[in-house]
C-alpha cells in the first residue's frame, strides 16, 4: 500500500533531533520541504496542548492505520529510551546513530 | 463590542442600503461633465448622512429614530450581474498597484519578531486588502435571490434644456433600457419615481427650469418633482473651483482638468436635494412598504393555521420550474417575505429582519432552492450579528450558508466566499480568531491563485493575533500565499510575503524548509533585480549536503548567475564552500632550525626554549633568584621570529561538502601587520596571519579587516588553484613571503 510518512522527533525548543521519511511511495525530492512545513507548523498546535515532557513525536500520514501507528509509536519510544540511557549522549542533540535508523525504518515497514 | 462599530458593522451598514436606480438624459450628463463629475458622481459624497434624525416605524408601533443612513446610486446600466472575467480583471489592479508600493520595503531588513508581535491589528491588514475584500464582494451585486440590491426608487433626471421634458421622462423609462430585474419579473416594476429637472446657470436663467418644474407638477404629481441649478460658479478654475472639489476628492474621485463649475451654493443645493430624497421620500416609502408587505405576511403565513397549511399543502403549481431551481416571481409570497426581510434589515430593524428570514429559511429547505436557501442563512447570520445575540447560531447559520453554496457548484462559489469573508469578519470582531483563519483558508480553496494568495495571507494574520500566537503557522501560511502570489505574476508580494515569514524560521535547524525560503527569495529578488539581497540569501543554501545533486547544482548556478548579474567584483562574507577545517590549520616557518618532517611542527616551541635557556640566556634580566622564571619567554610562546624574505608556509585541510565537483582558484593569505600583541610592548613587529583567504575576490574573512591590498609593507602571497570533486578532502599549502 503506497503511503507516504514523514517521522521527525523534536526536541523541547523545537529543533529537530530525528527525521526519517518512512513511506513507501517512491522518494520525491521536492516533497521533503512540504512535509518539513506542516510538520513544523503543526508544532503550533500541538505546542497548545501543553505538552509536559521534552520531546515531541510526530508522523504525518495518509493513511487510517492507527492501531498500526500507535504500535509504532510504542516501539520507536523504546528505542529512543535505549538512546537516552546512553550517558555520552547529549539531550536535545541529534541522534546519528545509524543503528537507529535503520531500526526505525524497519518498525516503520513493519507497522505502517 | 457593540456590532455597529465593528468594522463588520459599518461594512454592513454601508453596502447593505437601498439603492437608487439613476435614469438621465444626454444633456443632463453632460451639465455635469462641465465639472468633470458624472451626474453620479455629483451625488455620491452627499448619499452618506451621519445624523438623518429620521422617526422611522415599521412593524411595531413604536418609532425609533434612524441617524446613520446611506443611499447608494447606481445607473441604470450598471443594475446588472457583472460577467466574472470582468470583475476579476477589476479586481486585479488592486493588488498590483499595492504591488507597486510594496518594492520599497523589500529593500530595507525583514521584520523581527518584537516588530511583528508589537504591530496592532490593524496595521497586520494593510488597506489594500480591506479595499480587495470589499471589491470582491461587490462583484456580487444585483444577483436574483437576493433583494437588497433591487432599486427601491428610480430618479429620473432631465436637462432643461431638453425639448418636452415631461415626455422624456417617459422616454427614459422605456423598458429597453431597463435592468434586466425589472423586466423579467424578479422584481417589482412598481418602484417609487422621484424626477428632477437639472438647470445649468450658465445656460440662462432659471425661468425655464421653473415653468418645466411646474408643468412637471401638474402632471407628475406635486410632492416628486424638484429643480437642482448647477454650475453657478463664474469662473470654472482657481480657488472656488478647489474648495467645491474637496467633497469629491474626499470620495475619491480625482478631477483631471480640475475645472469645476460648482460653487458653494451648488453643493448646498445638492447636499439639501439627497437630504430630501432620503429622509422625505425613500425612507418614508420604505417604511410603508414594510408595513404592507408585513399585514399580508401576517395573513397568509404566521399563526398556528397557516403554518400548518403551509407544511402540508406547500403548492408547487404557481412556481414554475427553471434550470436552478424553483423561479420565484415577485408575486409570490416568498419573494415579498425576502423584500420584507430587506427592507427591514436597510431600515435597522433587525428583529422583524430575522423573523422573516426564519420563515423563508424553512420554506426554501422544502423547495430545495439552494441558493436562496443560503442566501437567507446568510442574512440571519448578519442579523444575529448585528443583534449581538447568540454567537452559536449565526456561526450555524453562516456555515451552513457557506457549504450550501458550495454544494451547488460554480455559480455559487463567489457568493461562498463572500459568505466566508462577512463570517471570518465575524468571527474576528469576537476575538475567534483561529476559527477566522479556518474560515480564510477554506474561503481561498474556492478561488483563483490571486485571490487565494491575499486570503491566506489574511489567514496568516489571524493566526498572528490569535492568543498566544501561532507563529509557525504564521510562517507557514505566509509562505503559501507567497506561492500563490507568484503563481499569479505578482513577484513583489511573493517576496513581500517570503520575507515576512523569515523570522519565524530564522537560527533553527529544519534544513529543507530553511533551504526552500532562502532560495525562492533569493531567486525572486534576483528576478526583481535586487542582486545584493538576493546573494545574500543564496549564501544561506549553497553549503547544503542534505539536498539532490540536481538541487545542489540548480543552487549553484543561479548563485553564480546573480554574481554574474551583479556586473561588478564584491566582497562576499560567509561563504560555506568550500569548507575550511580549522583544527587542521599549520603554520610552518622556514627559519634556521630544520625540521625532519611535518610532524614535527606540532611540537610546541617551549620544549626548546627551555632546553635553549640553559645555554644561552635569552635575555639580559636580573632575577633574584633562580626559581623565578623569564617574564619575557611567555609572549613569545606562541609566536617564532621571522626575517625578512623568509617564507611562512600555511597548511590547511580543503572539504568540499557538495556532490558536484567544485573548482576554487586563487586561494591566497590575508596578512596585517601590527605592533603589538597582547599587553606587552615588543618593539619588533609580529605577523599575525589571520585564517583569511582570498577565492576569486570572495573573501572568507571578518569585515573588520580594512586594508587588503595596501597594506604599508607589502607581502606576496602566493596563489592556490584547487578543483575539489564531490566530497573530497584537500590538503593545500599557502606561501607568504614578507617584504620590505
Amino acid at each position: 500500500m503506497a503511503s507516504t510518512a514523514c517521522f521527525v522527533i523534536v526536541s523541547k525548543n523545537g529543533i529537530p533531533i530525528y527525521e526519517a521519511e518512512v513511506g513507501s511511495t517512491p522518494k520525491k525530492e521536492d516533497l521533503a520541504y512540504q512535509h518539513q512545513f506542516i510538520l513544523h507548523a503543526a508544532l503550533d498546535v500541538v505546542q497548545d496542548l501543553a505538552w509536559t515532557t521534552n520531546t515531541i513525536f510526530m508522523l504525518l500520514h495518509d493513511s487510517r492505520n492507527e492501531d498500526g501507528i500507535k504500535s509504532f509509536f510504542q516501539e520507536v519510544h523504546e528505542l529512543y529510551i535505549k538512546i537516552f540511557l546512553n550517558p555520552l549522549y547529549l539531550p536535545g542533540s541529534r541522534i546519528t546513530s545509524s543503528h537507529f535508523d535503520t531500526k526505525v525504518r524497519a518498525l516503520a515497514r513493519k507497522h505502517l | 463590542m457593540d456590532p455597529l462599530r465593528s468594522y463588520l458593522g459599518r461594512l454592513l451598514l454601508e453596502e447593505i442600503t437601498p439603492v437608487v436606480m439613476v435614469l438621465t438624459t444626454p444633456l443632463a450628463e453632460a451639465a455635469c461633465r462641465k465639472s468633470g463629475l458624472s451626474f453620479v458622481d455629483m451625488l455620491s459624497p452627499f448619499s452618506l448622512f451621519r445624523k438623518i434624525d429620521v422617526p422611522v416605524r415599521t412593524a411595531s408601533d413604536q418609532p425609533y429614530r434612524l441617524q446613520m443612513f446611506k443611499i447608494r446610486m447606481v445607473y441604470a446600466s450598471d443594475v446588472r450581474k457583472e460577467d466574472c472575467e470582468a470583475v476579476d480583471e477589476r479586481i486585479k489592479p488592486i493588488v498590483s498597484e499595492a504591488n507597486e508600493n510594496a518594492l520599497l520595503d523589500l529593500l530595507s531588513e525583514p521584520p523581527q519578531l518584537e516588530d511583528v508581535l508589537s504591530k496592532h491589528e490593524a496595521e497586520l491588514c494593510p488597506l489594500w486588502i480591506k479595499k480587495f475584500n470589499r471589491e470582491l464582494m461587490q462583484t456580487l451585486s444585483f444577483s436574483e435571490h437576493e433583494t437588497f440590491d433591487h432599486p427601491v426608487a428610480c430618479l429620473l433626471v432631465v436637462s432643461s434644456k431638453d425639448k418636452e421634458p415631461v415626455s422624456k421622462f417617459v422616454d427614459l423609462f422605456n423598458t429597453n433600457q431597463l435592468p434586466s430585474l425589472l423586466n423579467e419579473g424578479i422584481m417589482d416594476p412598481q418602484i417609487l419615481k422621484h424626477y428632477l429637472v437639472l438647470h445649468d446657470q450658465q445656460d440662462g436663467p432659471q425661468e425655464i427650469a421653473v415653468n418645466i418644474l411646474a408643468e412637471m407638477k401638474s402632471t407628475l404629481g406635486l410632492n416628486d418633482c424638484k429643480l437642482l441649478c448647477i454650475n453657478s460658479s463664474t469662473e470654472a478654475n482657481g480657488i472656488g473651483a478647489e474648495n467645491s472639489l474637496l467633497p469629491y476628492k474626499a470620495h475619491g474621485f480625482h478631477n483631471q482638468e480640475a475645472a469645476c463649475s460648482l460653487n458653494t451654493d451648488d453643493l448646498n443645493e445638492v447636499k439639501d436635494f439627497m437630504q430630501d430624497l432620503a429622509s422625505n421620500h425613500i425612507i418614508p416609502y420604505m417604511e410603508q412598504k414594510i408595513r404592507v408587505l408585513n399585514q399580508q405576511v401576517a395573513t397568509t403565513r404566521k399563526g398556528f393555521r397557516n403554518q400548518i397549511k403551509n407544511l402540508w399543502w406547500r403548492k408547487r403549481d404557481d412556481v414554475p420550474e427553471a434550470t436552478n431551481g424553483p423561479m420565484y416571481t415577485f408575486t409570490s409570497i416568498e419573494s415579498q417575505i425576502r423584500v420584507l426581510g430587506d427592507y427591514a434589515f436597510m431600515l435597522r430593524d433587525y428583529e422583524l429582519a430575522l423573523s422573516n428570514y426564519r420563515l423563508l429559511s424553512t420554506d426554501y429547505k422544502l423547495d430545495k432552492a439552494w441558493k436562496r436557501f443560503a442566501g437567507v442563512q446568510e442574512m440571519s447570520g448578519l442579523c444575529y450579528f448585528m443583534l449581538d445575540q447568540s454567537r452559536k447560531d449565526a456561526e450555524y447559520c453562516m456555515d451552513s450558508a457557506f457549504s450550501t453554496y458550495l454544494r451547488i457548484g460554480s455559480s455559487g462559489k463567489r457568493n461562498a466566499t463572500r459568505c466566508g469573508l462577512w463570517w471570518a469578519e465575524m468571527l474576528k470582531t469576537r476575538g475567534q480568531y483561529k476559527d477566522a483563519s479556518s474560515v480564510y483558508f477554506r474561503t481561498s480553496n474556492e478561488e483563483p491563485p490571486l485571490h487565494s494568495g491575499v486570503l491566506v495571507e489574511q489567514a496568516a494574520c489571524c493566526y498572528l493575533l490569535s492568543k498566544p500566537p501561532m507563529l509557525r503557522k504564521y510562517g507557514f501560511h505566509l509562505i503559501l500565499a507567497g506561492n500563490s502570489y507568484y503563481i499569479s505574476d505578482q513577484k513583489q508580494h511573493a517576496v513581500r510575503a517570503y520575507r515576512n515569514a523569515l523570522f519565524v524560521y530564522k537560527q533553527h535547524p529544519w534544513s529543507y524548509i530553511n533551504d526552500h525560503i532562502h532560495f525562492n527569495v533569493g531567486r525572486w529578488y534576483g528576478v526583481l533585480g535586487i542582486f545584493d539581497v538576493a546573494i545574500k540569501h543564496l549564501l544561506e543554501v549553497i553549503g547544503c549536503s542534505h539536498q539532490s545533486v540536481t538541487t545542489q547544482s540548480m543552487f549553484l548556478n543561479d548563485f553564480f548567475h546573480f554574481v554574474q548579474s551583479m556586473g561588478k567584483k564584491f566582497d562576499v562574507y560567509k561563504l560555506q564552500l568550500p569548507i575550511f577545517n580549522m583544527s587542521s590549520l599549520r603554520v610552518i616557518y622556514e627559519d634556521h632550525r630544520t625540521y625532519a618532517s611535518n610532524t614535527d611542527v606540532n611540537v610546541s616551541e617551549s620544549i626548546w626554549q627551555e632546553l635553549e635557556e640553559e645555554m644561552i640566556p635569552s635575555s639580559s634580566v636580573v632575577r633574584t633568584n633562580w626559581l623565578e622564571k623569564s617574564p619575557d619567554l611567555r609572549k613569545h610562546k606562541d609566536s617564532c621570529v621571522c626575517v625578512v624574505g623568509e617564507a611562512v608556509k600555511v597548511i590547511i585541510e580543503v572539504r568540499n561538502p557538495l556532490q558536484i565537483p567544485v573548482t576554487v582558484s586563487c586561494i591566497s593569505l590575508i596578512c596585517q601587520l601590527s605592533t603589538s600583541l597582547d599587553a606587552s610592548n615588543a618593539e619588533d613587529g609580529v605577523l599575525i596571519i589571520d585564517a583569511g583567504e582570498d577565492i576569486a575576490d570572495i573573501a572568507n574573512t571578518k569585515p573588520t579587516i580594512s586594508a587588503f591590498e595596501n597594506d604599508e609593507n607589502s607581502f606576496t602571497a602566493s596563489k592556490l588553484d584547487i578543483v575539489l570533486g564531490g566530497s573530497e578532502t584537500k590538503s593545500s599549502d599557502v606561501i607568504e613571503i614578507v617584504e620590505g
